[in-house]
């Protein structure tokens, strides 16, 4: 099953690479007619049927019609060169980078890739000197603790504009650029999704996940969550929540990534993670007995973003924005469901896999995102329960 | 200045050490001037906040767990490096060359990658409980907490022990053992009474540099789920508390003068001299296998173990791999490059302060030295934070560049360097480079063509311990290469951290046999002049 993964992402591979060249060459003829390249370039396009097809509704990055969303060729070009301080890994987003940098012809970008928290160190202590022009993360608390510290500037609407208001800012600091659902990763030899309570407080009194659950809460995302627990549960409520599952017999992992792989292998019947890691095991081994469960309303459910901001301190306010922008074109939007199994937040591209679309999702109405960048509060009581 | 710590010098030399004096202090002003940056920030942290912060009881016994745990960790270190120093150097020991670069390469191996290793292995439900499960092994002994921190700190740390204290026996004068036994004395009073003493200064630099190393580790306790000190300034940065993490820091730093100033205590009198001839190695006889078998075991548990679950990851595909992180030989040369680099440098700023402290004691000198390792205690995330500070402030031309980033590691690693050099220097009579004086030498001729070659293997020692340690080098890294810059290392955390488990596997290899083969070049340069 594995090397039928990589027979798939090998050739998904190659077939962008050949996308991606004849995309610049379709930019270089569209866009900068006059330049001494064109005929050269016009004889190659001739070659490639592809040409062309951007914005006309194909994937650069698979086989897919794209129909909503704005297109890369509908947006202002990228010039000039941006410094990235990227939080979201290389593995997940270096091939997007490359994709920009590779259709503007007069654009580089010198990304900076490291923990998004270790990055927000890094350009408070950089202060104005700071090389960064935007900055890229995987969360939104990491985003809202810049804000907080006064190093953000609004986008401009045309950015903002393309999200719906809870996916961005309040004060426009900031934007998502995909997002995550909570969900609950279940084995299907072990359950059916009706066993699955939708309550997620409900879980420490369900006898059937006795020894039989698992979670990882060093990961960020399950901070996230139990803060939003706390938020809309109070203290007392999460902290029960909290000992109750450990009553259970839950099991620890590293990471949610393993949560899942452990339920994949009925290892453990169920467990909490983000909704990517469970599609990412579906995408390698198709047949694995696992599936995705929702809760409704409650902090199991919360859907958190990845997003982007421009830094005050950018020597480029416009190129910073405009790439942002480009953050949320269709094409960008598709890469992210197709790479990274992640949520697409601009209306008409949807999410790859099985899934259900954003609009039947059912995260909490309370609560608002910049409410969960009290990270330390939840890390205190994770470590007073013993979790940590 | 220069004229006071005249009084203190009990011998060597009788130059007036001026310019060594200047050269020395400002290579350890050089390497504490940035570090001021933690004092401005944890002052903005606001005093009651801090005094609070800092005398809450979880501090007070998170303190206090550290403190156990840098003291076994040490004790342990010595009992593995000792023992392992003198069966590679001074007995026949079969293929002492092959185990010397074997035991030294845990160094190389980031300790957080080794107690991820340690957790996937031998954790209550891990690899090896997987593989007994059919014998009706339900789960393990719990490995997490202060016995697994202890394990893993001390097979990751104890090379430091081991280089020194080879260092020494290398170039120590073996016909003084030979006086004792012809005295009557066994040979365990002959190791205690004429070994012991001579290794001394070399074995407590290693240990001093093991403590440090424990006290600053972020990852390993926080994986081994101990509640170490590192663990509450690691909490404070994830969660944005950057002036707060900065403050702890100084408490940290503050620990480790005391540690220092113990250290200088229990050194004693480290005035001995010898020249540096030796003679056949001792025979094992028949402890020869379980000598072979010592060097396999510790090799093995500290080598195979995170390298068989690298493998296993590989095996399993428990990730599928992404095109982003195809490998390049260049992340190969660029460590190397930068490892070297760093290596050289750290010997040259090393050089004037170990020879100072070494034969012309003094308070300042004494400073000069001590000042030099502060900079190695502070975790790494502290000190590159230090230098983007200060770099994006006073210093924007060489800001992420590798100007920068080696100027980092030799901040954090000067004092490999020095402990090394100094304990050599320590051991060089100093009636040679007066005989060679005498012979109308002038006084950089007589170093250079006597005290240099005499500490040639320390000098050596101290070079492979910055090269292997920079080599694995991650958190200043991060925050200092230049943009687009990748290493072995970053480029394991990349693949490590998104998930992509199987591809680090290559580049972990390329770490260890680089490294090794480094070793082995340093090991070949080690026995020169050296009879």
């Amino acid at each position: 099953m594995h090397e039928r993964d990589r027979e798939l992402r090998r050739h998904s591979r190659r077939r962008f690479i050949a996308t991606t060249a004849a995309l610049g060459v379709g930019a270089l003829a569209g866009c900068t007619g006059g330049s001494g390249e064109e005929t050269e370039t016009t004889t190659e396009a001739g070659t490639n049927e592809s040409v062309g097809q951007i914005g006309s509704g194909r994937s650069p990055f698979g086989e897919r019609e794209i129909t909503g969303g704005v297109s890369v060729t509908e947006m202002p070009d990228l010039s000039g060169e941006l410094t990235l301080y990227s939080g979201r890994g290389q593995a997940l987003v270096g091939e997007l980078i490359s994709f920009f940098e590779e259709y503007y012809d007069e654009f580089t970008i010198r990304p900076r890739y490291n923990s998004a928290a270790e990055l927000v160190n890094q350009i408070q202590t950089e202060g104005q000197n700071s090389p960064a022009d935007v900055f890229f993360s995987v969360n939104a608390g990491s985003l809202g603790a810049l804000k907080d510290a006064g190093r953000t500037q609004e986008l401009p609407s045309e950015v903002l504009d393309l999200v719906r208001d809870e996916f961005h800012d309040p004060d426009g600091q900031w934007t998502g650029t995909s997002g995550r659902a909570r969900t609950v990763p279940f084995n299907t030899d072990q359950f059916d999704e009706s066993d699955i309570p939708d309550d997620i407080m409900a879980f420490p009194d369900t006898e059937a996940f006795r020894d039989n659950i698992g979670w990882a809460p060093t990961y960020s995302s399950f901070q996230a969550f139990v803060t939003a627990m706390r938020v809309l549960e109070g203290e007392d409520a999460t902290r029960e929540w909290l000992q109750g599952m450990q009553d259970l017999g839950v099991t620890e992992y590293n990471d949610e990534f393993l949560v899942s792989q452990a339920v994949a292998d009925g290892e453990i019947g169920a467990g909490f993670a983000n909704h990517y890691y469970i599609q990412r095991i579906l995408a390698g081994r198709p047949n694995a007995s696992l599936s995705t469960a929702f809760t409704a309303g409650d902090a199991g459910s919360i859907f958190n973003v990845a997003g982007a901001l421009v830094l005050d301190s950018t020597d480029d306010a416009e190129l910073a924005s405009n790439f942002v922008r480009h953050l949320l074109s269709a094409e960008a939007q598709d890469y992210f469901a197709r790479t990274t199994f992640e949520y697409p937040l601009v209306s008409g591209v949807d999410p790859i896999g099985e899934l259900p679309s954003i609009d039947e999702l059912s995260p909490p109405e309370a609560l608002d995102l910049t409410q969960l960048s009290d990270l330390e509060g939840t890390v205190e009581l994770l470590r007073e329960v013993g979790v940590l | 200045m220069a004229t006071e710590q005249q009084t203190g010098t009990g011998g060597g030399d009788d130059e007036q050490p001026l310019g060594l004096t200047i050269a020395s202090g400002a290579v350890a002003a050089a390497v504490v001037v940035p570090l001021l940056w933690l004092v401005k920030t944890a002052l903005d942290v606001g005093f009651a906040e801090a005094v609070a912060l800092v005398t809450r009881p979880t501090t007070v016994e998170v303190f206090l767990n550290s403190a156990v745990l840098v003291t076994l960790v040490t004790a342990a270190c010595i009992g593995l490096g000792v023992p392992l120093a003198y069966l590679t150097v001074r007995t026949d020991l079969p293929f002492r060359r092959f185990w010397t670069v074997v035991v030294s390469l845990p160094l190389v191996i980031p300790s957080y990658i080794g107690a991820f290793a340690f957790v996937s292995a031998f954790g209550p439900r891990g690899a090896f409980q997987r593989l007994l499960a059919p014998l009706g092994v339900d789960s393990l002994p719990e490995i997490y907490g202060l016995p697994g921190a202890v394990l893993v700190l001390t097979l990751y740390t104890y090379p430091y022990v081991f280089i020194t204290t080879r260092a020494a026996l290398k170039s120590m004068d073996t016909t003084l053992i030979d006086a004792a036994r012809t005295l009557n004395h066994s040979r365990w009073e002959a190791f205690k009474r004429v070994t012991v003493p001579q290794i001394r200064p070399a074995v407590a630099a290693g240990s001093l540099l093991t403590a440090l190393y424990v006290l600053s580790d972020f990852g390993t306790p926080a994986i081994m789920r101990f509640d170490a000190f590192t663990r509450v300034i690691y909490v404070e940065f994830g969660t944005f508390g950057r002036d707060t993490a900065t403050l702890l820091s100084l408490q940290l730093i503050a620990v480790t003068l005391l540690i220092l100033t113990l250290e200088s205590k229990i050194r004693g009198d480290e005035r001995t001299t010898t020249g540096g001839r030796s003679g056949a190695p001792m025979p094992l006889g028949r402890w020869k296998y379980p000598a072979l078998g010592f060097a396999a075991l510790v090799a093995t548990v500290g080598l195979l173990v995170p390298l068989g679950i690298l493998f296993t990851w590989l095996a399993q595909g428990v990730a599928a791999t992404s095109g982003s992180l195809a490998f390049q030989p260049e992340y190969a040369f660029n460590s190397v490059l930068v490892a070297a680099a760093t290596a050289g440098a750290a010997t040259l700023a090393g050089l004037p302060v170990a020879y100072l402290a070494a034969r012309h004691p003094s308070r300042l000198s004494s400073v000069f030295e001590r000042a030099t390792y502060v900079g190695y205690a502070v975790p790494g995330v502290v000190l590159g934070l230090a230098l983007v500070f200060f770099g994006s402030s006073y210093a924007t031309p060489i800001y992420q560049t590798l100007y920068l980033l080696v100027f980092a590691y030799v901040i954090r690693f000067l004092p490999q360097a020095i402990g090394s050099l100094r304990a050599s220097f320590l051991r060089v009579d100093p009636a040679l480079p007066e005989a060679a004086r005498t012979l109308g030498e002038t006084p950089s001729g007589a170093f250079r063509h006597v005290t240099l070659p005499l500490v040639a293997p320390g000098l050596f020692g101290g070079a492979a311990l910055v090269f292997l340690t920079t080599m694995k080098e991650l958190p200043a890294t991060l925050l200092l290469r230049p943009s687009g810059f990748s290493t072995l290392v970053t480029h394991i955390w990349t693949a490590y951290e998104q998930g992509y488990f199987g591809q680090a596997v290559v580049p972990a290899f390329i770490l260890l046999f680089v490294s090794g083969l480094s070793m082995l070049v340093i090991i070949t340069q080690e026995g020169y002049d050296v009879k």
